[in-house]
């Protein structure tokens, strides 16, 4: 029994362990945030993990030629716009199956990103924490919060923005719209595929800048490697899912999993080595199937839409 | 111009008195045609609408009316001709063109978004500012103004059908439409709400100089509310006329381009007063119930959608299950479509117990069912015609699990013959079907195995006259030949004209029972519209 | 839009059809010729000579003594896994958790195989492999039909789950871990098959193939004529096109789902079966046995447009890419262009299906069509009334 409490305060008492997951989830939230606001116009794009990988490899090759971190995070959103425009087009314009275009797009992006290393090769920075003053010498969770490195800051503004773009504007309206019912968006007079794929687009820009981040700005990584990824982009919908189309569930979700990985990665408890490996896809699994029954998920999700197809 | 009876010299073409003689006409069609394919939806067709008039654009169901109004709100473009406004000629892209072109439509099923609220419905489409105050202060003055009030913050999916309505009016009216289209405004409506409907229409169109369109198939409501009225048969206008001075008959005869019994035909033309003088059975119906529905209550989202309903139907009975939409119909189709669990409650047939959301439950103990929406559990749209009629029957064609082709094409034509399906033969995509021979698939399906129920759910929806009689006709002999048949229909006329009994439902229960004998339309009207009042007091009106 | 009335009738001259069908041909054609165009510009944009790569491709796949064997050889599991895709996708539901199931099924293949020896156990160990693969995706099915978690997602994860769970058993000597007294494991493998186990190969013409080539031809034929004209293939299509209907016809929409979706994945056990049996690893269990043939077994269904028969030349194509980028290294260029070869290839046989469809829906001639990955043909649809 002692073991079982010592193991888990030893748990909750890392200070690395915080560190690691605000890390993790920081990351996941980028993506998430971004596939929460393309769910909620009823789109699903497990081409997210995509979108990262082309963010996260031309960030990365764009500080190789510029050595500019703010520079290599644009390219690194704009790059996700490239790839999340190719899922909008084949899947909102030319119908073609959404999860066959995705599951194409994960594997050519990261198909492309290993070829063209071996010709433009990524080069990633040392990233420097930025320590805010005073606040990161909080115990436990003070360097975790804010001591990281610069660009990972950037999730705190985006977070809002979401929220205001979908609750406080026209844009936001329509998207709502579109992906509860969007056959009462088109007769209202809204395309409702144009606005599915600006939720995608917006998906993109999200995730690429969080692929920039991964590599650009994150304490401990040697270098780039297009394995990082690993599937963050599946955990991160499986986030969206578990917050119930909610930004703060959302959020949360990310913490969750966040925690998840950095337990895995801290290896502090004395558990098989596969098992901590599934951990964080065994808990997606079991959190999918706790919330997935929830009603708040938007009407229209990932059904096609066709107007004269009601 | 072909085809059209002569127009009564000058009358019902002058806008109506008190608007200036050289009025410019709101909308003009001229020469509108539009082709799917080889079928001609709209053939040709002239048309012109007064401000300050209510029009109303009568014909049955596959006349073309509804193409016709879909071009004026941009959903689809003409092939031919041409669509003045005020005057001038104009190209409509799209609903928002159409919107800034002052046209209005009031859809009946497909504007609202159930999860937002009455603002921001309404403020959907827009292009201005997105303001919540603004759009909330928009929604009190329109609705004080026409007499439509809604609380604007209440969620749309909680509100009932009527209320539903008067949001969507709010929608288009402070858009300041110069037209208001309205697509079989009454068919989700009570008697009362119908008529609060006209009185709105009225104010909207006097007092303003707007015009309004009413596109119906029902007799009834075109003789009453409307000014003039455009009658259209298989895509083309055969009349126009105003309609003082109009009869029933006339227009039966026009829209359906024969002679028609009155007495025969008025469920199907929405003619009221015709149907309670019906002669007797010549059989009374046997006393064995053979459908019994106890106490069952469905719970959905916490809602429950039925709740504590009871009825029964014996053999060789007709039930008539009237309301209006919205009210659970679709939820009691599917629990004798074994689509959805109990909560509580029970079914039996024949005085065995069913199990509703066991897979193929309530057909195996004989309970046929024409559903609603045939699209939606009645068929499978991309199989062939004789796959669709055999579908539950396919083993009875298999040899060793294997299908035999030619055996369940023989079967097919049998059925084919029987039912007087017409289409391109049993190979043929089911979807190539007209609406009415679809259903006469669905109809010879469920009739083929004898069963003991027949329930048949908004069964002439969307059919014109002949398929309408010819379904009425199946009905009757369904019920003549043993089979306790359970007719759930928002057409009061339809109710009347084919029950023994009738029983009236309104938020998931039955709320009233009457023998043919004592129903009227004024009865069950009250029925309906009295309940209704008081619902939607509750839900929030002002 | 001017478009004229067309006045169709059965005896119309077969003008139009042949021309329709020359564009649709041509579409087709067209897309893989850009796609494998596209490829060769990327290497060509690297300093890659595409000229080289192109011949490499061939020798490794085709031309080179006994590699065409070898590409029968890699093609017969992504034919099986194909035929699993093509099961689920009838019944409605996206399964894309090929790449686990299959190694789940050959590690219960394994187990077998190190456990028992002889041509009976041959056929336990075909068994074992379509079990394994069949109660991994049931894993799947549960979550499905008694959580509502989309398939798309629990059996993307149940992928890497797999990953970890065969790595497991190959750590532990009890059950998979080959263990000999005194040698170090280092890489943890299984034993290897005894040579009674293993599958017979065919030789023709200095090449060598698995006789599991032939009977992948053969189960190809069986699903199509399973799926065309018997009544199990009927009742899945309705459950695929309108489950609703099919609930309330009496096919029991949970058992039906299920059951296909762990034929599905049990096929792709199958064939991790097959590739043990017939060489891969070198008969033996090893991580990452799977070797992206689930993955690619998939796309070869959808480039098949789900059409039991196209995949067997499709799944040669596939394999093809899978042997000649072996010899890939000679010229330099990473291997990773198969990749993207793969993945081009997959997006030109989607996007003339798509244009079509959607050229039919500009014209207005009333048929509206919906490309997805459970109905290779369009869906004409009426729209007017």
């Amino acid at each position: 029994m002692s073991i079982v409490a010592n193991t888990f305060s030893d748990v909750l008492s890392s200070e690395a362990i915080y560190q690691s997951m605000i890390r993790f989830a920081v990351i996941l939230a980028f993506a998430a945030v971004g596939e929460w606001v393309a769910e909620r116009a009823g789109t699903l794009n497990i081409s997210l993990e995509s979108f990262m990988i082309g963010g996260a490899y031309s960030a990365a090759v764009a500080y190789g030629v510029w050595h500019s971190i703010p520079a290599a995070l644009a390219v690194g959103a704009l790059i996700g716009i490239v790839v999340a425009a190719v899922q909008a087009w084949l899947s909102h314009w030319l119908t073609i199956d959404q999860f066959v275009v995705g599951l194409t797009l994960n594997i050519l992006v990261l198909g492309l990103a290993l070829f063209l290393d071996t010709r433009w090769a990524a080069k990633t920075p040392v990233p420097k924490p930025t320590q805010i003053p005073l606040l990161h010498r909080i115990p436990l969770v003070g360097e975790a919060l804010f001591g990281q490195p610069w660009p990972m800051l950037l999730i705190i503004p985006l977070i809002p923005l979401a929220w205001w773009l979908l609750f406080r504007t026209r844009w936001g309206l329509e998207i709502r719209s579109v992906g509860d019912n969007p056959q009462a968006a088109d007769v209202s007079g809204i395309h409702v595929n144009k606005r599915r794929r600006q939720a995608i687009l917006f998906a993109g820009a999200c995730a690429g800048l969080g692929g920039g981040v991964l590599v650009l700005g994150q304490v401990g990584i040697n270098g780039y490697e297009a394995g990082h990824i690993g599937l963050k982009g599946i955990i991160a919908i499986a986030a969206v899912i578990f917050g119930g189309w909610t930004l703060r569930g959302t959020v949360i979700g990310c913490l969750v999993f966040g925690y998840f990985f950095a337990f895995q990665q801290a290896k502090l408890v004395d558990i098989n080595p596969q098992l901590n490996a599934s951990l964080p896809y065994i808990v997606a699994l079991a959190v999918t199937a706790i919330f997935a029954r929830r009603t708040r998920q938007p009407r229209a999700l990932a059904q096609p839409f066709i107007r004269g197809l009601t | 111009m072909p085809d059209r009876l002569d127009r009564p010299s000058g009358e019902g073409l002058a806008p109506s008195p008190g608007t200036n003689n050289t009025a410019v006409a709101t909308v003009e069609l001229r020469g509108v045609t539009k082709r799917y394919g080889s079928v001609t939806a709209c053939q040709d067709v002239d048309l012109t609408i007064w401000p300050g008039q209510i029009h109303g654009i009568l014909g049955e169901n596959g006349a073309g009316k509804s193409t016709l109004m879909k071009m004026l709100i941009g959903l689809v473009r003409p092939d031919h001709g041409s669509i003045l406004l005020h005057g001038s000629p104009r190209r409509i892209h799209d609903p928002q063109t159409a919107a800034d072109l002052g046209i209005g439509m009031v859809h009946q099923h497909f504007s609202l978004v159930d999860t937002l609220t009455v603002w921001e419905n309404v403020l959907l489409g827009d292009h201005h500012r997105f303001d919540r105050a603004a759009a909330r202060r928009q929604v009190a003055e329109t609705g004080e103004r026409y007499g439509l009030q809604v609380d604007p913050d209440r969620v749309v999916g909680d509100l009932s059908a009527g209320l539903r309505q008067r949001v969507e009016l709010i929608k288009c009216l402070r858009r300041d439409p110069s037209i208001l289209i309205l697509d079989e405004p009454t068919s989700v409506l009570t008697p009362a709400e119908s008529e609060d409907l006209f009185t709105t229409l009225r104010t909207v169109v006097v007092g303003e100089g707007r015009a309004v369109a009413l596109v119906s198939h029902k007799l009834a409501e075109i003789l009453h509310a409307t000014d003039e009225v455009t009658i259209m048969r298989q895509g083309r206008v055969v009349e126009h006329r105003a309609t003082a001075g109009a009869t029933a008959a006339d227009l039966a005869a026009q829209m359906v381009g024969r002679i028609v019994s009155l007495r025969d035909t008025a469920a199907a033309l929405g003619a009221t007063g015709y149907t309670t003088s019906r002669g007797h059975r010549l059989t009374e119906p046997a006393t064995d119930e053979v459908l019994r529905v106890e106490g069952v209550t469905v719970v959905r989202h916490g809602v429950a959608v039925l709740d504590d309903l009871s009825l029964t139907v014996r053999a060789g009975e007709i039930v008539g299950v009237a309301g209006v939409e919205g009210n659970g119909q679709r939820e009691l189709g599917d629990v004798l479509s074994s689509l959805v669990h109990l909560d509580r409650g029970r079914v039996t047939v024949d005085g065995v117990v069913a199990h509703p959301g066991r897979a193929g439950d309530m057909a195996k103990l004989g309970v046929a069912v024409i559903p609603e929406d045939r699209h939606d559990s009645g068929c499978v749209l991309t199989m062939s015609v004789a796959e669709n009629l055999l579908l539950d029957r396919i083993g009875s064609v298999c040899r060793a699990g294997f299908v035999r082709r030619a055996e369940l094409r023989r079967r097919a034509n049998e059925l084919i013959a029987e039912f007087e399906i017409y289409g391109a033969g049993p190979d043929a995509p089911f979807s190539s079907l007209s609406g009415g021979n679809q259903q006469k698939v669905v109809l010879a399906r469920e009739l083929s195995h004898s069963p003991k129920v027949l329930v048949a759910a908004q069964p002439t929806r969307g059919l014109d006259v002949g398929a309408i009689e010819y379904m009425s006709a199946r009905l009757r002999a369904a019920a003549a030949s043993g089979i306790a048949v359970l007719l759930i229909s928002t057409e009061l006329e339809e109710i009347i004209d084919l029950s023994d009994r009738i029983v009236v439902m309104s938020r998931g229960t039955v709320i009233g029972e009457l023998d043919r004998a004592e129903a009227t339309p004024e009865r069950l009207g009250l029925l309906l519209g009295g309940v209704a009042d008081e619902t939607s007091k509750l839900a929030g009106g002002r | 839009m001017n478009a004229p009335a067309r006045r169709s009738s059965a005896g119309i001259p077969s003008r139009s059809s042949a021309r329709r069908a020359a564009v649709v041909v041509g579409l087709y054609v067209g897309c893989v010729v850009a796609a494998l165009a596209v490829a060769a510009a990327l290497v060509a944009m690297t300093g890659g000579p595409w000229r080289k790569v192109l011949s490499a491709l061939l020798d490794g796949s085709l031309r080179n003594p006994g590699r065409w064997g070898t590409t029968l050889l890699e093609a017969t599991p992504l034919l099986i896994v194909a035929l699993g895709v093509i099961v689920a996708t009838r019944a409605g539901l996206v399964n894309i958790g090929q790449e686990g199931q299959l190694a789940v099924g050959a590690a219960a293949a394994t187990w077998v195989a190190i456990n028992f020896s002889g041509p009976i156990a041959l056929i336990g160990v075909f068994i074992a492999g379509f079990l394994g693969g069949a109660l991994w995706a049931g894993l799947a099915a549960v979550l499905r039909y008694w959580r509502k978690v989309p398939e798309v997602i629990s059996t993307l994860l149940l992928v890497f789950i797999a990953a970890q769970f065969t790595g497991w058993l190959l750590s532990r000597s009890f059950l998979l871990m080959h263990y000999e007294k005194g040698v170090m494991n280092q890489v943890q493998t299984s034993k290897q098959l005894d040579p009674a186990t293993r599958v017979g190969m065919i030789r023709v013409a200095g090449n060598s193939f698995p006789w599991t080539a032939v009977a992948a031809v053969a189960a190809a034929v069986a699903v199509g004529v399973l799926l065309q004209r018997t009544r199990w293939g009927f009742r899945l299509t309705m459950l695929g096109h309108n489950p609703r209907t099919a609930q309330r016809i009496g096919v029991p929409i949970v058992l039906a789902g299920a059951s296909a979706l762990m034929l599905s994945g049990g096929l792709a056990g199958a064939a991790g079966a097959a590739m043990l049996a017939a060489g891969a690893g070198g008969y033996t269990f090893t991580p990452g046995f799977s070797n992206n043939v689930g993955w690619e077994g998939l796309l070869v269904a959808l480039v098949a447009r789900n059409r039991p028969l196209a995949c067997i030349p499709v799944a040669f194509v596939f394999a093809m890419l899978r042997t000649g980028s072996g010899f890939l290294s000679s010229t330099g260029v990473s291997r990773s262009i198969a990749e993207v070869v793969r993945a081009l290839l997959v997006l030109a046989m989607l996007v003339p299906p798509a244009l079509l469809a959607l050229r039919e829906r500009r014209q207005g001639r009333g048929i509206a069509a919906v490309v997805t990955i459970a109905e290779p043909l369009a869906v004409p649809v009426q729209v007017a009334q």
